[in-house]
């Protein structure tokens, strides 16, 4: 070694400080992470259960359920258009003039008929704003009601039982005939495929739907997971 | 250098001095996709330190989970009542009418759930009709009028300003008070005025005569600041009947206009439109095609149309008509004063309406005086083509001029004749004649009231303002311009209580207000049936107004043209047409089509007055006139005549409100107030006008340099692939002629030195090779349509209503002259301008007094090799199967390379909420405006809500956009049609070819643009795709895009000369 030796480098001393610091923040991340993912996909954020409490207690239990009214009655516009209309009042008033007209649960809606006002309803099912589901074309697809809103027919209180996240979606966009069934028993809740012998119920449900897959011409993969598809 | 303008045939394509010179600033434009943007200027930190706080706020947001809550609480409003036809979300279509100028608007309104949302053209009245009435045209007022009507600036109470101060009242207590006063002072109307805008309107004529049989002695006076007085007075003369001229433009083959500008500013435009580029496009399917020649002292969007156009000022315009008059034999006039350049043009014109015989057309203009109009008719009487390539029409006598009525109306009421008075629209305090002084005049009538949509200037002159109720909010009617009746109804309960003109009469005559009841009675339509189908097809077909036939007027005298050093010519705004539509962004920030100046007017001159003036763009000038003085920035538009300045009017609005310019709210107007010029002495033009310099500059914003098309992609590109790829690849065109006589081959089309485009080079591999649907269709992204467009550079004429379309159905932001300086306009759709002009030097083109324009209208062309989507970090952008190049909006996350990347410089970027701050506020500067996830909604004004269309995606600040072929027009039909398919309804899920119109495509009144299936061998797309004159845009990047133009022609009477040696940059 020459006479002119380096100067040996040396960790400053806040180095001394860097390792516990770094076993914080290893620490700190390992809780950190988990309770960010969990919370992610906890049903408070996916909003799976979200059940408000609407001005009047509709019990689609008793409706679609006990009475066994088609869904199509009340949502008349399911098959033609974007939207699955909220029946209006009127549609209340064809049974409701004469049943239980004078109950008190049904304060609102004698109210919202004598006064023209309508009923505001909380929405239970609410996608964002960016993706345009429509229900004419599902439905008219073989996509039952039971696939997205669960069995309405026994809620008592109407609340969300799918994720109805963007992954969801995705799923059946790529495997529809993990859900497709014929067209006239969309609205029904208790459906199930034809079980051959020997066959599970998922086993006849993939031939049903590969069946329906092709005869109502659904499209191939590709195609249904394009943005365009839901987005604009 | 590559950049340069392009040359072909000879002359040069360019869209600014700037643009020719190859100047600094616009090598900044081109080179830079953000121009004026640099990252210092904005941060006030150093870039370590932004990284540093950017990445602590990433940390922190992970841990307050601002994503991952649920969004605010929605609310269900059913319908109380079932209305039989409405589905909840699905459009409904309403015809009605909108009245411009006295002559009404053919529309449909779409309204969603109740809010009228878009306006297009009434596909069953003729005066709007498109592709044989399937389709209907709006012109850019009517599809701006849906803005007016949710405008948060609309006045929405009645006031009474009698008192000390003003307050709000009730209408009512307007109807109790002026009716008693009426009772009181005014014995059958003596002493009451009433001042209308013009209309047509049977319903508003039949109750205008109701008033005056119960109030005989009311003086029922009509002012329209743009009118067609001297048509009416021309066609008197020559016929001894009031009337005018209905045009038939394509049973003509040869048109002569004489300051007509019926393919931009007329009533009748839409039609007229329609039927010009009918005639234009025979060219591809007959051996003809018609050919136009102007004669105009401003540059018109129908001069810039023309084939043949000759600037003069506008005093010659006289001696021209009396020339061509003279050489097609007319006797009585004289054919002597012209210059040997007019001399040899008149000659050609003449020529060929000899040879075109009754298919021959001369039209004058609403700026030309009635002389003209009367030699209009006895050359189109002597081509016999009164009958068929025009009809003169018999309209109900009205006073002759417009400025004299108001001025003798001031004078009595300068004279204390009038006690009451009556203003129905309009804004008389604002655009009536300069020297008439209406304002003054108004402060001294006793009870003064105004029924309008805004609290404008003529409101606060006098004592009471109603609010007046929207066309889209009352029950109407009116004539078009050849007088078929269009029927108006309302689609929206008055959002502040505001009542018609006729709902106003029918208050004065005591009658019900019921404007439902005044409309069938002034239809005489009693039957249920007929009424009903009426208001259903917004048409009374057969009403049109009866012909006239024979008379033979007395010669007029032709005045000897000005030789003073200035000749001025007022013009209506293609933006804000008499300053009406001052407060729509829209309007204002849709460049002019010639200057492409936006949020102002200008004094346009030529390059020649310019330079011996001394001045450049946006120096301001001083114009006096018949002892008035204007100071105005002055804006060199290539192609005004010598000797003349054109003057936009219906700017420098001062209380038109938050866009427009609001003085109690300090917010300056927008351009300048060319009225204050304008007077009885000086109407359509004014002679003898002084021109200055005057003190100081005023910044002009033309976007005429922005988003510049690089014809080759730089000096790089010339370097690696040679400089065979040279320019052309914008704009081709070529005559007619060449074009027939090549036997139609699209190689006249080529620049001199094509080769064809590049190899079939694919940078990416798509997501899937589909087999080709059949030959000649594409053969990627076609399943299983394969969407298309095709523009037709010869039918466009460079309106902008596709463009204003565009921004009411894809929800696009009005962002501001301050914006629009820094490049930042959001139009998807912008209409490219060329000059092309001839000469060697760039000195020598400059200088070209007459400039043939090309209008090239240019929005995404979905390219299938898009080069957006290579240099997208988080796929946003991305292909859908069937073509479309997506935007995915709720993915963006703003890195703008896309928009860096994209040779057609198509995208815009939001770089602020641009909805919420309003053009005008100048709240930019808030980085945000409240809560991230929350900011826009909170913000928008809630009226401003309801004009958005709810099937298009309202984006925020920091998200990149752009065409997507209205992909949400495409859905809507794609759902329909399997949904019916499935039903059983129709044979093929497909769409069927016409079932989806994009947006522009329908506002357009040329059918200029097409969209569809190229996969459809028999769809019009595809065959319009495969005409010779198709080509796609830069073809040599290999883009391959889906939208291709349709090579531009003209008819010119000679030839160009075959190109000179090109220099080779």
């Amino acid at each position: 070694m020459s006479a002119t030796t380096r100067k040996r480098f040396l960790f400053p001393r806040w180095a001394n400080y860097a390792l516990p610091a770094l076993i914080v923040m290893v620490l700190g991340g390992a809780l950190y992470v988990p309770t960010v993912v969990t919370f992610g996909f906890s049903t408070y954020t996916t909003d799976v259960g979200y059940a408000p409490i609407q001005p009047i207690p509709y019990s689609h239990a008793l409706h679609a359920g006990e009475l066994g009214i088609d869904c199509r009655y009340c949502h008349s516009t399911v098959e033609k258009a974007g939207f699955a209309a909220i029946p209006s009042t009127q549609v209340c008033m064809n049974c409701h003039t004469n049943i239980r007209s004078t109950s008190e649960k049904l304060k609102p809606l004698m109210e919202s008929w004598q006064t023209g006002k309508p009923i505001e309803w909380v929405k239970v099912h609410d996608l964002p704003d960016y993706a345009y589901f429509n229900h004419s074309a599902h439905v008219n697809a073989g996509v039952g009601c039971v696939s997205c809103h669960g069995r309405v027919d026994t809620m008592e209180v109407v609340y969300q039982a799918e994720r109805l996240s963007m992954s969801w979606c995705i799923d059946c966009h790529r495997n529809p005939e993990k859900h497709l069934r014929p067209r006239d028993q969309v609205t029904n809740m208790k459906y199930q495929p034809e079980i051959r012998e020997g066959e599970t119920l998922e086993a006849a449900q993939l031939r049903v739907g590969r069946e329906l897959k092709e005869k109502y011409r659904i499209h191939d993969e590709q195609y249904m997971i394009a943005c365009s598809t839901c987005h604009r | 250098m590559s950049h340069r303008p392009s040359n072909h045939g000879g002359r040069t394509y360019w869209q600014s001095f700037d643009h020719l010179e190859d100047a600094p600033s616009v090598q900044e434009l081109l080179s830079r996709e953000f121009p004026g943007y640099s990252p210092s200027d904005i941060a006030s930190m150093p870039r370590r330190r932004f990284l540093k706080l950017m990445g602590a706020s990433l940390a922190l947001s992970g841990l307050t989970l601002s994503g991952c809550r649920r969004w605010p609480r929605e609310q269900l409003a059913p319908y109380t009542y079932t209305s039989a036809e409405r589905i909840p979300g699905e459009p409904e279509f309403y015809a009605t009418c909108m009245e411009l100028g006295g002559v009404a608007k053919p529309l449909l309104a779409k309204a969603f759930d109740g809010r009228p949302i878009k306006i297009e053209g009434n596909p069953s009245h003729p005066a709007s009709a498109t592709w044989g009435g399937k389709l209907g045209s709006a012109d850019h007022y009517a599809q701006a009028s849906v803005l007016e009507l949710y405008d948060p600036d609309r006045s929405r109470f009645v006031i009474d300003r009698s008192g000390p101060s003003p307050r709000q009242a009730t209408f009512e207590e307007f109807s109790a008070s002026f009716a008693g006063f009426l009772k009181a002072n005014c014995p059958a109307g003596s002493g009451f005025a009433i001042l209308s805008e013009a209309s047509e309107s049977p319903s508003v004529l039949d109750m205008k005569n109701r008033l005056l049989a119960a109030m005989p002695q009311t003086r029922w006076v009509e002012y329209e600041p743009l009118s067609n007085d001297n048509e009416l007075l021309g066609v008197k003369q020559a016929t001894g009947k009031a009337g005018r001229a209905v045009l038939k433009l394509d049973q003509a083959d040869v048109v002569v206009s004489f300051e007509g500008d019926f393919l931009g500013i007329h009533p009748a435009q839409v039609q007229y439109a329609n039927e010009f580029s009918r005639a234009r496009r025979a060219a591809d399917t007959q051996g003809r095609m018609n050919r136009l020649f102007v004669i105009e002292s401003t540059f018109s969007l129908t001069g810039s149309n023309a084939d043949e156009r000759l600037p003069v000022r506008p005093s010659r315009v006289e001696l021209l008509a009396a020339a061509l008059a003279s050489e097609l034999g007319i006797p009585g006039v004289s054919g002597s004063g012209l210059e040997p350049s007019e001399k040899e043009f008149i000659a050609a014109a003449a020529h060929d309406l000899r040879a075109a015989g009754s298919r021959g057309l001369v039209v004058a203009g609403a700026g030309a005086s009635p002389t003209v109009h009367v030699l209009a008719y006895l050359i189109n009487s002597a081509l016999k083509s009164i009958g068929s390539a025009v009809t003169y029409v018999q309209v109900p006598d009205r006073p002759a001029s417009h400025p004299a009525a108001i001025a003798a109306l001031a004078q009595e009421m300068r004279a204390g004749g009038v006690k009451a008075l009556l203003i129905l629209g309009g804004n008389p305090a604002f655009d009536a004649p300069a020297d008439v002084d209406f304002s003054r005049a108004l402060g001294g009538v006793g009870l003064s009231a105004h029924l309008s949509l805004y609290m404008n200037e003529t409101s606060l002159a006098c004592k009471w303002h109603v609010p007046r109720a929207h066309y889209l909010e009352a029950w109407g009617d009116g004539r078009s311009w050849d007088g078929t009746i269009a029927t108006a109804q309302p689609l929206i309960e008055p959002l502040f209580g505001g009542k018609s003109v006729i709902e106003v009469l029918a208050m004065l005559c005591g009658e019900q207000i019921d404007g439902q009841a005044i409309v069938r009675r002034a239809l005489q339509l009693q039957d249920d049936a007929a009424w009903r189908k009426a208001i259903h097809d917004g048409v009374i077909p057969g009403t049109s107004y009866p012909p006239i036939s024979g008379g033979t007027g007395s010669m007029p005298q032709v005045a000897p043209a000005s030789t003073g050093k200035f000749e001025l010519r007022f013009v209506g705004s293609y933006s804000v047409y008499d300053g009406r539509f001052a407060n729509l962004g829209w309007l204002q920030e849709l460049p002019d089509p010639l200057t492409r100046l936006t949020w102002d007017n200008a004094a346009l001159l030529s390059k020649k007055d310019a330079d011996a003036l001394g001045v450049k763009n946006g120096d301001m000038i001083a114009i006096t006139a018949n002892g008035r003085t204007l100071e105005i920035p002055a804006f060199i538009l290539p192609g005004t005549p010598a000797g003349v300045i054109t003057l936009p009017v219906g700017f420098g609005r001062r209380n038109a409100g938050s866009v427009g310019g609001a003085e109690g709210a300090g917010i300056a107007p927008a351009g300048f107030d060319v009225y204050r010029l304008r007077g009885t002495d000086a109407w359509y033009f004014a002679q003898d006008a002084k021109v200055t310099r005057a003190a100081g500059t005023y910044k002009l914003i033309s976007t005429q340099d922005h988003h510049l098309i690089d014809d080759v992609g730089f000096k790089g590109r010339e370097v690696r692939v040679g400089e065979k790829f040279r320019s052309g690849r914008i704009v081709r065109e070529a005559t007619f002629r060449a074009y027939y006589e090549s036997g139609r081959q699209s190689n006249v089309f080529h620049p001199p030195d094509y080769h064809g485009p590049a190899s079939r080079l694919q940078l990416f591999t798509p997501p899937t090779d589909y087999p080709q649907a059949d030959p000649g269709a594409p053969d990627l992204f076609n399943h299983p349509h394969a969407w298309g467009m095709a523009i037709d550079m010869t039918a466009c004429i460079g309106c902008g209503a596709c463009a204003v379309a565009c921004q009411a159905e894809n929800n696009i932001a009005v962002v501001g002259k301050e914006m629009v300086e820094l490049n930042r306009e959001m139009n998807w759709l912008r209409i490219d301008r060329y000059f092309k002009t001839a000469g060697g030097s760039v000195e020598e083109k400059r200088n070209d007094p007459n400039p043939q324009v090309v209008f090239q209208p240019m929005m995404c062309v979905q390219c299938e090799n898009a080069p957006c989507e290579q240099v997208c970090p988080v796929a946003a952008t991305v292909h859908d199967t069937e073509g479309l190049n997506t935007m995915v909006y709720n993915r963006c996350i703003g890195t703008r390379y896309c928009s860096n990347n994209c040779p057609y410089k198509v995208r815009r970027f939001n770089y602020y909420d641009y909805h919420a701050t309003g053009p005008r506020s100048g709240r930019y500067r808030m980085p945000f405006l409240n809560w991230p996830d929350r900011q826009q909604k909170d913000q928008i004004d809630p009226l401003l809500w309801m004009q958005f269309n709810p099937e298009v995606t309202v984006r925020m600040r920091g998200v990149m956009e752009k065409c997507t072929y209205c992909t949400q027009r495409i859905a809507a039909a794609k759902i329909h049609a399997r949904n019916e398919w499935k039903q059983g309804k129709r044979p093929s899920p497909l769409v069927r070819d016409g079932e989806i119109v994009t947006a522009c495509q329908q506002a357009c009144p040329t059918e200029a643009i097409v969209f569809g299936n190229l996969n459809d061998s028999g769809s019009v797309v595809r065959k319009w795709q495969e005409n010779p004159r198709a080509y796609a845009v830069l073809d040599d990047l290999n883009t391959r895009p889906r939208t291709r133009y349709l090579a531009k022609l003209r008819n010119p009477v000679r030839e160009p000369q075959p190109p000179a040696e090109e220099k080779h940059h």
